[in-house]
This record gives C-alpha cells, structure tokens and sequence, in this order.
C-alpha cells in the first residue's frame, strides 16, 4: 500500500504521495494557501483531513475536508470564554478522538488551551480544567509561545490522555478531560537556576503514548529524551545513552513495536540545527537502551520541528525547516519533495 | 445598499466572493453579516488588531459607527510578513 504524507508548511499544505515501495513521490498542492499549517492530519476513523489554521492577520482556526483536500470548511466560534481574560491566539495540533467515540476531536493552541468537539470541528468547547489549572501561574511560555502541542491518546480508555504544554510539562487526566495532574516527575527542567525537577514547568517538545503498549510513553524535552512505563508516573531518561545531543523536537513511534522510537537531535538549545552537519534521525530497538544512527550523506544544517517527523510500517518521514521532505530506512534515503515552503508538520497516512 | 469589498483571502473563505451588498445601519451589523465574520472579528466581537476597516475610504475603529445606505466598507489587511 502507498503512503499520503500531509505536510503543513508556513505557506499552505502540501500533500505527497508515495508508492509501495516509497522510492516515488509526488507533489500535490498547495492547499489552503495563505494559511500556516501548524499542523495537518488524516483522521484514522474516516479519512476526513484537517489542519490546523493560522493567519497572522485573522488568527487561529481549523480547516476540514472530507474530500481530500478539494474543498475545505471552516471551523466557526472557535475562541475563549470572556471570563478567562484570554483569547486564542493559534492552533497548534489536532487529535482524532478515541475510535469510540466517532465525530470527538481534541484541539490544541496558544494560549495553553485545550478545546474537545463532538461534531468533527463544527463546534469546539474549551477544556475548563485546562484553562484554570492550579498551576497554570507557573507556566511560562517556549520560543513558539505558551502551547498545548501534544495531545495523545490512551488506545483502550477513552477516558484517559495526556498533553504537552511548553513550557509546563506533561498532564494526565483519567476522567475525559475533568481533571489534570502534572506528570513530570523525573524530567528536567535544566534552564532553571535550582530546584531542575518541578512539579510543572519542563519544557516538553513532544509526547506520544504508544498505541499497543498501555502505560507506556515516550518525550522530547527540551532537556533530554525520556520513556515511562507507567503512564508518566515517573520517567527514565534516555538520551545519555548515545545520542549526541538530549535537545530536539521532532519525536516518532513505530505502532507495532512499543521499544522503537526515532528522534532527531539538535546541537543545543542555542544552536538549533542538527548535529554533526548532517540530517541523523536515531533509532532505538531496545526502549532508548541504545541508539542507531541513520543519516542522509550530505551537508546539512537543518531543523525538523515537533511535528515534523512521522512513521510507516515502511519508512520513516521528515520534513526540514528548509523544505525538503526524506523517507528514511536502513541504508536508504529517498528525497521525496524538495523547495517546500519552511515544514512544520509531517504526518503518514495510508493512501485511499 | 452597503457594499463590503473583501481581500483575497477572505475572499476565498467566503466561497470566492469578494463583494457583498446587504443592509446594515452600522458597522457592526454589517461585518457580522459577513460569512468571513469570525476571521474579522475575534472571540469578543473586537476587530482583530491587524485588520483594518475604512468606511467611505476613511479608517474606522468604532464598530457602532453609522453606515449610509450607500456606505462603501472595505477590509484590509496589515501589511508586512515574509
């Protein structure tokens, strides 16, 4: 089967296609052209697309299309409550909801807000918890403002999710969203001058929870790469075991394998580009025990941002900040798109 | 009848139309007539900061501002970026 890369550029969405064996792609797009698409996603439920939407003169919204990209609808009345004192200020990552719970998605923006909609996008409601969380006076926001970037779900309990805010950390809630508690307890907060291990305040760049592996959660933090196997009870820190660097965004799981995991390290946080003068993306097999390098052999000093990379069953994907699109696997690398607008979001999708 | 003339991206998100004639005695009414609305207007019913509204070739910033029947309402957009 071939692949559908959904690519969210600062200047439209791209879409590529790839053939079986992923050694051909092709360029389709651009698509809602005039938008930033923080982020792009096809939902797994119904092949329904959405992006999300910001412009930096008529702010933040969601697009939807159910006919693969040739029409779009607009997401209405997406904002915060007056009483808050807020207002949105751009959407950052869309989550498909739980497989039973059709129509549910999860929406995350600046702010640190969290929306939930129950009509595929067509009405949003703000996550109340969220937005008034006991902590929140302790948040400060990242380079890319005060976001909710990561929302990943528990593949058997509805109920229970996690998201990621830069910079709070990660929160879990078992109750559908009611309640959230930090769950940071062995991150590192390494910027602060003392007291490295808050209870909120990590600079989390991405987590995921692996989908066949109840518990068990993988992070990009701004200080180091982490596991939990215990649904972030507590995290075991695993960049001091070969990667050349613990600072990166861009974070992707293998969903038949729960021990495999891909990240791409950044030189630091002062220097943003990736190490070594070329494109790494490092795999670990064995739970971040140890890592292996897969490289593309060229002069690089490039940047894959937090949602920028993504897997298949047959390769994984990233998306640079200069435009150019790979599919990695063992001793290969194809260039499946090159000259895109700057990539902020790759995501794998099994083409229709 | 007002007229409400459209920049291009709003033009698209309004189904490509870029010009609208309808019936509004201020300008308020008149954006919130729009179907490109909530790109206008944030959460609050404020004109979003970058956007700019002239009535009759002139800058309004005061949405209960009385419209002529004949009012001309044109949005534009800030320009700078990359």
């Amino acid at each position: 089967m071939g692949v559908q890369l959904l690519v969210g550029t600062r200047k439209g969405l791209f879409t590529i296609r790839g053939d079986d064996e992923r050694r051909s792609f092709e360029v389709q797009g651009p698509y809602l052209k005039g938008w930033t698409i923080n982020h792009a996603v096809s939902d797994p439920r119904d092949g329904v697309l959405y992006a999300c939407t910001n412009n930096w003169v008529y702010g933040g919204t969601v697009h939807r299309s159910d006919d693969d990209g040739a029409t779009w609808e607009r997401s209405e009345n997406l904002g915060l409550p007056e009483k808050s004192g807020l207002k949105l200020a751009s959407t950052w990552h869309l989550e498909p909801g739980h497989t039973t719970e059709p129509g549910t998605l999860w929406l995350g923006g600046e702010p640190a807000v969290l929306f939930r909609s129950e009509d595929s996008g067509a009405s949003w409601e703000v996550n109340e918890a969220v937005l008034e969380h006991e902590t929140r006076a302790r948040w400060e926001p990242g380079a890319g403002g005060l976001i909710t970037h990561s929302i990943t779900l528990d593949r058997e309990d509805p109920k229970k999710l996690w998201i990621g805010i830069s910079a709070a950390g990660v929160f879990r809630t078992e109750d559908g969203g009611a309640t959230w508690k930090p769950a940071n307890q062995g991150t590192e907060a390494c910027f602060f001058p003392e007291n490295r291990f808050p209870e909120v305040g990590q600079c989390v760049h991405k987590v995921l929870a692996h989908p066949g592996r109840a518990g068990r959660l993988w992070q990009q933090n701004h200080c180091g790469v982490y596991r939990s196997d215990d649904s972030g009870e507590s995290w075991e820190r695993l960049d001091l075991n070969g990667l050349p660097s613990g600072f990166g965004f861009a974070l992707a799981l293998d969903p038949s394998d729960p021990d495999t995991a891909f990240v791409i390290p950044e030189e630091s946080a002062e220097n943003r580009v990736t190490c070594d003068g070329r494109i790494g993306i490092y795999r670990t097999t064995d739970a971040g025990v140890s890592w292996k390098l897969i490289v593309v052999e060229e002069p690089a000093w490039a940047a894959v941002l937090r949602e920028g990379m993504s897997f298949d069953d047959e390769a994984v994907y990233a998306g640079t900040q200069s435009g150019h699109v790979y599919a990695l696997r063992d001793g290969e690398v194809v260039e499946a798109a090159r000259h895109l607008p700057p990539i902020l979001s790759v995501e794998a999708a099994p083409l229709q | 009848m007002v007229v409400v003339l459209l920049p291009g991206l709003l033009a698209t998100e309004a189904g490509g139309q870029k010009r609208f004639e309808l019936d509004a005695a201020t300008l308020n009414e008149a954006l919130r007539a729009l179907p490109v609305s909530s790109l206008i207007l944030d959460e609050r019913g404020e004109v979003r900061s970058l956007v700019h509204v002239y009535v009759d070739g002139e800058r309004e910033r005061d949405l209960a501002a009385p419209l002529t029947p004949a009012a001309q309402v044109r949005i534009v957009a800030a320009i700078a970026g990359g």
